[in-house]
């Protein structure tokens, strides 16, 4: 358990960097500007996908492609929760509802193809490896 | 005087990698004895040391699609298996020739086959990587390994760094 803890928090750190540091780059280029809530929202967003996608354990007899679905399906569930809560005490607009949305498919698709490409890239160098000792030659 | 008779062959192992074999004939020998003259200890010296000490693991097998009790066993070698699979509690073997039931556990297999190219890729599937044609995903984004009789099996993601980390170490002892 302290190990999945310790797991999980580099999870949270490592993606909230990414996110809040792509966020200051697209905040510089457009020129927009971020509030304190829109940060401390950030991160609970980072803390829900960090958990879901650290519980892959789960999903291990599907196929891949099915995890990425139904992580996906449920990261958007608890994070729409998650913002339906806050939205009690601070509503939130129609088209703060679309950029949520946004927010978690953009990276999401992004991070599955890089996934995808990993996959194929490791399976086409265990292929030649596998070739390679087939042959007996290194 | 004895009769030393040298007798080049080639011993061709489950490698395509050819091997120089001298058989020497001598009729004076008090005992008879193997020598091998290697540059790493790698799998396939392992498996001529299992020869000679009479340790080369061989299975005997039932067909699997038959009454266990009508027919009559056949000795396996390890490099005529693709695959191992244990489903139902039963474990099959399967070969160029057909399927065949072995009274092993996975796991013992697992254990004797280590030298012999294969490797867990899942609970129940314990895999040739002598006999796999071609290893790729699906679109499902699961790796499968092919094999020349047509059969795929799924690597596990479980057993990933299991199946990467015997393929550096044959690598490795394959030079």
């Amino acid at each position: 358990m302290k190990k999945y803890l310790k797991t999980l928090l580099m999870y949270v750190c490592i993606s909230y960097t990414m996110v809040s540091v792509s966020g200051a780059v697209v905040n510089i280029i457009t020129g927009t500007k971020t509030s304190n809530s829109n940060t401390l929202i950030m991160f609970g967003l980072c803390v829900i996908a960090s958990f879901v996608l650290s519980l892959n354990k789960i999903f291990d007899e599907f196929s891949p492609l099915l995890m990425i679905v139904l992580q996906y399906a449920v990261v958007m569930a608890l994070c729409a929760g998650f913002l339906f809560l806050l939205s009690l005490i601070d509503p939130i607009s129609p088209k703060g509802w679309i950029e949520y949305f946004r927010s978690i498919t953009v990276p999401y698709i992004v991070i599955a193809g890089i996934y995808y490409y990993c996959l194929y890239d490791e399976a086409k160098k265990q292929d030649r490896i596998i070739k390679d000792i087939q042959n007996g030659k290194k | 005087m004895g009769v030393r008779v040298c007798l080049p062959v080639y011993l061709e192992c489950n490698l395509k990698q050819r091997m120089k074999l001298n058989l020497f004939e001598d009729k004076n020998c008090k005992e008879e004895h193997v020598d091998v003259y290697f540059t790493n200890m790698r799998p396939v010296i392992r498996q001529i040391m299992d020869s000679v000490n009479s340790e080369r693991p061989s299975f005997s097998g039932r067909p699997a699609d038959e009454d266990l009790d009508d027919f009559e066993e056949t000795i396996l070698d390890p490099d005529d298996i693709y695959y191992l699979d244990f489903v139902d509690r039963k474990l099959f073997a399967y070969t160029k020739t057909g399927v065949f039931r072995l009274m092993n556990t996975l796991a013992s297999c697992e254990e004797m086959l280590w030298n012999y190219g294969f490797v867990r890729v899942s609970k129940s599937n314990l895999i040739n990587i002598y006999k796999i044609k071609q290893l790729r995903p699906d679109l499902n984004m699961k790796v499968y390994a092919s094999f020349d009789n047509g059969e795929r099996i799924c690597i596990n993601r479980s057993y990933k760094k299991t199946f990467n980390e015997y393929l550096k170490v044959m690598m490795r002892q394959t030079v």
